[in-house]
């Protein structure tokens, strides 16, 4: 469902992502981790079109996001670390928006955003203007504005800053649902034990290149520890060292701090 | 439901649910706006019958035939200019800075209806002032041309302006497209070219006027009316504001066949730009918006900039917390082109009218006349100082937005965030004003007690609107705004500006204004100042003291806004 073939991304004279292979099935549920600035959301940028590769290939549902990105939008949903919303909108307004931007049938859109209004428990506030929203009744609103078209892929980008334990309860139960009904849950987490409760393969990322990808098994064995994923993840990203130097002798943006 | 309908629904609701919230919750803010605007349109309405009646009838100028077409002309081809570069502006921020562009981009609206939907939204956003301004005029000019202009002329106007607006919203567009595209990855190409071409073109110009004004006497009539020849031989019966100024004159004088036939040229030119516009956003709006995203490096460098350090030893006598914070000002603004830019198109144009307009006037008109342009250019300048300091100074306070609590938490008195905004303001103000208007008056030949007024005219001015608009931008500040033109076009931004050009009214009519009347009546320059009235020097001092209260009221009740804000 989500290919990315020999995908580098280059920022001016920086690599920011460096030859990224990566095939996730119709139905998986893909963990992405990385420190800051690893490469994840340059990545998930460039899956949704929003950048385009240096070199490589992204495909979507079988369509090359370059020379088919609305069709592979179509079959999009994106939730990105700080979502938009149209503040002059009410909730509801915003998921009928939705249901008239992938086209859906007036009545299929009717029955679909009361669901989504039932699922996210949006009655109390979804006549009333977004910018009166707190974050969490935001964030509740952009997934279900997300999950309204029935995706065939979900990428998600840190979606549970912010959000209280009953929320984070909720979003874990939805994208478990959402693998079940066949769609693909892309999603960036800095959130480890989310990582490793949901995701049916965990990829680590840093410094642009992907260090590891499989299972938590599969990683440990990479890893050769028998650690929680913490552990795992840890020890993997300081096998990487320390970032570089830059030419001009300063350290590169963002490094991990590894512990023990 | 077709991505265009789509759109304009979205655009219905969003304008919809903002007119609704703020007439429930303060609908004499419309008032105040619709009543502001309505007396701005009644005044310029008014001024310019009064103009044209004058041009009529004591100067016996036909407004019918082609003479009228010179002033026209200048207006819509200013109007072209500032409409290219801002709506240029406005559409490079909304289209690549903007989270909703993102969040579009991201969905599967084709590129090229999210394009003009945000295009719509900067020709909108960048020409209804015009359409505030230039209505009034024409609508004069209609009544005053003849014994009054036919039904259609009035329903022609509006078909013109829009049709006319389009083109060089859409020019703006395509050089908005293009820069972007070639820019990041082309800069140093880009701007050595630029570069070439402005000195190529400005040798070129200079010569041409350096031979004409050999030829006609330099500030003569004749040298103006060949350099607005030139003009049209640049472009001739081929500019779009050339149609617009025959359309309508024909449209005045009852020639509606020649009216469509220029209606038929701007619309014709505008659809087909559009054509244009939209091919070219499918081809290069995505390609531009990865473009700026990954331009340049991961890491940029920033700090020590030559601009930053000689501003900060500039200010060695203020403390180094408001010195500090000035800098981090000057930083923001020297780091947003899209601030200015706009500056430099006032600059530009401002400069126009101080290079071209007083060579023009002063071969020909008596000395009264002389000191009347004196004091419009003083208005002019003081207008000027409003609008820039409505436009960029009183946002900033709401820019810091929800960063505000960093500068809350700052170990310093809060008093001092208003006075380093004020002194930013200032020095801008003061500068650019007092550099104008010395020398627009040496120009202009006033004798020096007009100058020494006029510099503490401007310099009242320039204090005065720079306290207005920190003050005021601390007593209304909306936090929840990050575009700083909404900040500016919203309900505070209209108080200030209401209340600066207020302020601007009354002390060009105690300080200046009396001063010039008696030397239009004296008819003499060379008057000394003993020999002026004391009731003069009453008003001047009554001026000074309206100033320097301008000055403390509103900085008082900023920081007393500050100190008990929350955040």
């Amino acid at each position: 469902m989500i290919e990315l073939m020999h995908v580098t991304k280059s920022y001016g004279n920086k690599t920011a992502v460096d030859d990224l292979n990566l095939s996730i099935r119709g139905g998986e549920m893909f963990a992405f981790l990385g420190p800051n600035g690893a490469g994840k959301t340059t990545t998930i940028k460039m899956m949704c079109g929003l950048l385009f590769p240096t070199i490589g290939t992204v495909r979507i549902a079988g369509f090359d996001i370059a020379t088919h990105g609305q069709d592979a939008r179509q079959r999009i949903s994106y939730v990105p670390d700080t979502p938009f919303l149209y503040e002059k909108l009410t909730g509801r307004e915003v998921l009928n928006f939705i249901a008239d931007m992938y086209h859906m049938p007036r009545e299929k859109a009717k029955r679909r955003i009361d669901e989504m209004i039932e699922l996210f428990n949006l009655y109390l506030f979804v006549d009333d203007l977004t910018q009166n929203y707190s974050h969490g009744m935001r964030q509740r609103t952009v997934f279900a504005a997300a999950l309204l078209h029935e995706p065939d892929v979900l990428i998600v980008d840190e979606p549970t800053v912010g959000l209280d334990p009953r929320s984070i309860r909720l979003l874990k139960d939805t994208l478990r649902n959402e693998t079940k009904r066949g769609a693909t849950v892309f999603l960036s987490t800095h959130s480890l034990d989310i990582a490793q409760e949901l995701s049916d393969r965990i990829g680590i990322i840093t410094q642009g290149r992907l260090i590891g990808c499989g299972t938590l098994d599969e990683l440990r064995k990479q890893a050769e520890i028998h650690g929680n994923l913490e552990e795992v993840f840890l020890t993997l990203t300081e096998k990487e060292g320390p970032a570089p130097l830059t030419p001009d002798g300063s350290e590169q943006l963002v490094q991990i701090q590894a512990q023990g | 439901m077709s991505p265009a309908i789509f759109f304009q629904k979205l655009r219905f609701r969003l304008a919809a649910n903002a007119f609704t919230l703020l007439w429930n919750h303060a609908w004499w803010r419309i008032v105040i706006m619709g009543y502001c605007c309505a007396m701005l349109w009644g005044f310029l309405f008014l001024l310019s019958s009064h103009g044209f009646h004058e041009l009529k009838t004591r100067w016996n100028i036909p407004l019918q035939q082609s003479l009228i077409d010179l002033p026209f002309d200048m207006f819509f081809f200013t109007l072209t200019i500032l409409l290219i570069f801002s709506t240029g502006l406005i559409l490079y921020s909304s289209l690549f800075a903007g989270r909703e562009s993102e969040f579009l981009l991201a969905s599967p609206m084709p590129d090229d209806h999210v394009f003009s939907y945000k295009l719509q939204g900067a020709i909108a956003f960048s020409s209804w002032g015009f359409l505030l301004l230039g209505s009034p005029i024409l609508i004069a000019y209609g009544l005053e041309v003849r014994d009054g202009a036919p039904w259609y002329y009035y329903v022609a106007m509006p078909l013109f302006f829009l049709g006319f607006l389009l083109i060089p919203g859409y020019i703006g567009a395509i050089a908005c497209l293009l820069v972007v595209n070639i820019l990041p990855r082309h800069r140093k190409h880009f701007l050595v070219g630029s570069i070439v071409f402005a000195i190529g073109l400005a040798i070129y110009w200079s010569v041409s006027w350096y031979q004409e004004a050999r030829a006609f006497g330099l500030g003569s009539r004749p040298w103006f009316e060949s350099f607005l020849n030139e003009l049209s031989y640049l472009g001739g019966r081929l500019v779009p504001y050339h149609w617009m100024t025959r359309g309508l004159r024909y449209a005045a004088i009852g020639r509606a066949e020649a009216m469509l036939y220029n209606l038929a040229l701007v619309w014709s030119h505008g659809l087909f730009l559009y054509v244009v516009t939209v091919w070219l956003a499918t081809k290069l709006y995505r390609r531009g918006f990865n473009r700026i995203a990954s331009g340049g490096a991961l890491r940029k460098k920033y700090g020590g900039h030559w601009m930053d350090n000689t501003l900060t030893a500039l200010l060695f006598p203020l403390d180094p917390q408001t010195r500090m914070l000035i800098v981090k000002d000057f930083r923001a603004f020297r780091r947003d082109p899209a601030q200015w830019a706009q500056i430099l198109i006032f600059l530009g144009m401002g400069s126009m009218y101080f290079l071209f307009m007083r060579r023009f006037y002063e071969s020909d008109l008596r000395y009264s006349f002389r000191i009347g342009i004196s004091l419009l250019t003083l208005i002019a300048t003081g207008f000027l100082m409003c609008a820039y300091t409505g436009r960029f100074i009183y946002p900033m306070l709401s820019l810091e937005g929800s960063k505000f609590w960093i500068l809350g938490l700052l170990p310093l008195d809060r008093s001092r965030l208003l006075v380093g905004k004020f002194v930013f303001s200032a020095i801008g103000c003061l500068i650019a004003g007092e550099f104008l208007i010395v020398f627009a008056n040496y120009m202009l030949g006033m004798p020096w007690l007009i100058v020494v007024v006029h510099s503490v005219t401007i310099a009242l001015l320039g204090l005065g609107f720079s306290a207005l608009s920190v003050g005021l931008g601390a007593c209304m500040p909306n936090f929840r705004e990050t575009d700083p033109s909404k900040v500016a076009i919203g309900f505070g931004g209209t108080v200030n500006l209401i209340v600066g050009l207020m302020f601007l009214t009354m002390i060009v009519v105690l300080l200046p204004m009396p001063l010039q009347l008696f030397y239009v009546q004296s008819e003499n320059p060379i008057l000394s100042p003993d020999m002026v009235p004391w009731y003069y020097w009453i008003g001047i001092a009554l001026g000074v003291s309206v100033g320097v209260g301008t000055i403390i009221a509103p900085m008082r009740a900023g920081v007393i806004a500050l100190r008990r804000m929350e955040f």
